[in-house]
């Protein structure tokens, strides 16, 4: 056992000395060198039980006595030893040994501790210095131990933030991929019908140029002319140009605004992921709100009537893409807490000292012990493999970190709202006029 | 005098059901719904033979559309056009709505074509085939289970003796195609894997030499793009993810056995079940090579 080594690694095995060894030898010994380490010297009977600790300070006092040797260095050293010493079972791990030793240790310290083995049998000595520092090498590997685990529980904690990062941009990107596919749907169809409907367009205008040509061609005779007026005329028959027109105009303008929808797509994505400036001096937060509601739109639709109310803003500093995450995150919460359909509010409003931003649902709501735990790491009411908890728990870090604060209110079957308040940069104080 | 096909879209999107319109309209007439409840109320009031609907729209899902117009008109092809490849949705569309086909945006207009057009030659023939009488005997059915599971087949075995049906088993593909060549099966009920070996290609070959024949798949594995397949290449008539849920499964049997009973009763009935070859080289190859080996069968169902 690991535990029990630790206190033979602690024993001396002074030889011990017989009850009936006169003082004066004992104080002999104690003068040797190889026990000057050794406050006390073990005293055990004939079996080689302890039956006491005389220490270096007892004989001294006797010696310092007027005739002290002469009148009691012949007596037995049994006489003046310390008949309850301390006795530690070397078995005895080296926790509990350092607290045996210390409850019953008393100041000034004068003696060492006696190690026997587990039938009670003397083994050696053990001194309180070796004991302190083999606690001291345990804390120290204790403290190891534990900073190694800090650092683990650091980084598997930055990994999980990290993921959940990762989570919610491949939901992100997932969901406008989809989003693109509704107008890139209608675009490719109407590119592809407009180059179907236009190919009688360009078999008329052949047909009328040759027809042209035969016009402006002195040499061409009546039977020609004829022809190409008859192939001209059925040309346009089949091509129909003016029924046309109505199709081409509208087929044109809904794919140019299904192309915006795609460019308003890809825009959002890029203003919504600002890879390129972690932290920006002045961010209007309704531009915000908007690039989260074009990314988010998708988890939206079919769930939610949303409505603005933006105020207008001063603009703050702080890094977009955080906020964005946020405002994501409260977004898509919004929506799956909404069961058939219902109404998302976004509110924003500044006051003197601060931005706020509210975001209601009229979704289920939660009760007060939910709504206790949402800022909690890992604590989710989604099924699971479905969320990882962390969404909120991040999103409270975001807001902390800048200085602000969300706050959730709910009620059970009438929804949910997060308030975001986010300090002006220096609320500047009033101007009252006299 | 044949009645035009009337093909009702529906989308939340309007140009694309402009698009879709102009694609159309010198086939078969053409309506157009951007709202699904107005939709439905159409459907109460004219007959249309093909309905194709977007998934995702805010007043109600595609699948819940389909399957109300399932309701409202049984005889109508039903078809999802999405964006979004979404299971569950894919699930509710096949098990409530019973849909013909998934086809997904941005679509492929030649194939867009050629799926209406199969579907608009099931429908010529349905309006032509004389109606079904409502009462259908109650005949006994085969029913093929190609599944180890145990909860799958206490279910399965519980319903024929319920309903007395003839259960056969099969613990390998192999099996099952001898199975399948030696006597008419009715309904299949199959996991997607079964002693180590991929079931879809059987499921396949049978929906191309056996349309009668009506497939419920029992599966563990949730693959939005497999089930697509499913749906597309083999028609298949149920989809149940498992662990089982009871209630499910024994309501898929029985409208099964209804079906498949309707069909025994009318020989002459119009079978709207009609898969697409599937789209991959690999899957092609093996659906062609079971297709051989069902040549048996499928000679005697000629003779």
């Amino acid at each position: 056992m690991t535990t029990a080594s630790a206190l033979t690694r602690l024993l001396k095995p002074v030889s011990p000395l017989a009850a009936d060894m006169s003082i004066a030898d004992v104080a002999d010994r104690l003068l040797t060198p190889e026990l000057k380490a050794f406050l006390s010297l073990p005293i055990v009977d004939s079996a080689g039980r302890p039956l006491g600790l005389v220490s270096r300070t007892t004989l001294q006092d006797i010696f310092m006595q007027r005739f002290g040797r002469d009148l009691r260095g012949r007596h037995a050293v049994q006489e003046v030893m310390n008949a309850a010493p301390l006795v530690v079972s070397l078995d005895t791990s080296l926790e509990d040994a350092a607290k045996q030793i210390t409850g019953q240790l008393q100041y000034p310290i004068t003696e060492d501790f006696i190690l026997v083995d587990a039938q009670g049998l003397y083994r050696g000595l053990g001194t309180v210095l070796d004991l302190l520092k083999a606690m001291e090498a345990r804390i120290a590997q204790r403290n190891l131990v534990l900073r190694k685990a800090l650092v683990e529980l650091k980084e598997s904690q930055a990994q999980l933030v990290q993921s959940e990062k990762m989570a919610s941009l491949g939901q992100m990107v997932a969901g406008v991929a989809h989003e693109l596919n509704t107008p890139l749907g209608y675009v490719k169809n109407n590119v592809q019908l407009l180059r179907e409907l236009s190919a009688p367009l360009f078999e008329l205008a052949e047909a009328q140029a040759a027809l042209g040509d035969c016009l402006n061609d002195p040499t061409c005779d009546e039977a020609r002319l004829a022809m190409a007026l008859e192939v001209a005329a059925e040309a346009r028959t089949k091509a129909a140009p003016e029924l046309l027109l109505e199709d081409f105009t509208q087929l044109f303008s809904d794919t140019l605004y299904g192309l915006e929808q795609i460019a308003e797509l890809v825009v959002g994505l890029k203003d919504f992921a600002r890879l390129d400036r972690a932290m920006s001096e002045e961010v209007d937060l309704n531009e915000c709100i908007r690039s989260a509601l074009v990314i988010a739109r998708n988890g939206i639709k079919d769930k939610a009537e949303t409505i603005l109310q933006l105020g207008e803003l001063p603009r703050i500093p702080c890094a977009p893409s955080q906020i964005n995450q946020v405002l994501l995150n409260l977004l898509n919460n919004a929506a799956q807490a909404i069961d058939g359909f219902g109404q998302i509010l976004v509110k924003t409003w500044a006051d003197d000292s601060a931005v706020c931003i509210s975001v209601q649902d009229s979704g289920r709501g939660m009760p007060p012990e939910v709504l206790a735990r949402i800022f909690d790491p890992f604590f989710t009411t989604k099924p699971v493999g479905q969320g990882t908890g962390l969404g909120l728990s991040i999103s409270y870090k975001i807001i902390q970190d800048h200085g602000g604060q969300i706050r959730a209110a709910s009620e059970p079957g009438r929804g949910t709202r997060f308030l975001i308040r986010l300090p002006r940069p220096q609320a500047l104080p009033l101007q009252r006029s006299a | 005098m044949s009645e035009p096909i009337r093909i009702l879209f529906v989308d939340d999107e309007e140009r694309i059901l402009r698009s879709l319109a102009l694609q159309f309209r010198r086939e078969y007439e053409v309506l157009t719904e951007s709202d699904p409840r107005c939709a439905l109320e159409r459907l109460k009031n004219e007959r249309v033979q093909i309905i194709v609907s977007d998934q995702r729209m805010p007043q109600m899902s595609g699948a819940e559309l389909l399957a109300q117009a399932r309701e409202i008109a049984p005889d109508t092809l039903r078809i999802l056009l999405t964006g979004y490849s979404d299971l569950d949705a894919a699930v509710e569309a096949l098990n409530r709505g019973g849909i013909f086909r998934y086809l997904t945006k941005p679509w492929d207009q030649q194939e867009m074509a050629f799926t209406l057009r199969q579907a608009a030659q099931i429908a010529a023939r349905q309006l032509q085939a004389p109606k079904v009488s409502a009462v259908t005997p109650q005949a006994a059915l085969n029913v093929l289970l190609l599944d180890e599971d145990a909860s799958t087949l206490d279910v399965v075995a519980e319903f024929c003796v319920a309903g007395g049906h003839r259960l056969l088993r099969a613990a390998s593909l192999s099996d099952a195609v001898m199975l399948l060549n030696s006597q008419p099966i009715d309904l299949l009920v199959s996991d997607l894997q079964v002693a180590g070996e991929d079931t879809a290609p059987l499921l396949k070959s049978l929906a191309q030499a056996h349309p009668r024949l009506l497939s419920l798949v029992v599966t563990p594995f949730c693959d939005t793009q497999a089930l697509l397949k499913l749906i597309n290449e083999a028609q298949i008539f149920r989809y149940l993810p498992k662990p089982i849920r009871r209630g499910l499964f024994d309501k898929g049997l029985l409208a099964a056995a209804e079906q498949a009973q309707i069909w025994r009763a009318q020989p002459a009935q119009v079978v709207t079940r009609l898969a697409q070859q599937p789209r991959e080289e690999r899957d092609r190859e093996k659906v062609g090579s079971l297709l051989g080996m069902l040549g048996r069968l499928r000679e005697r169902l000629i003779a």
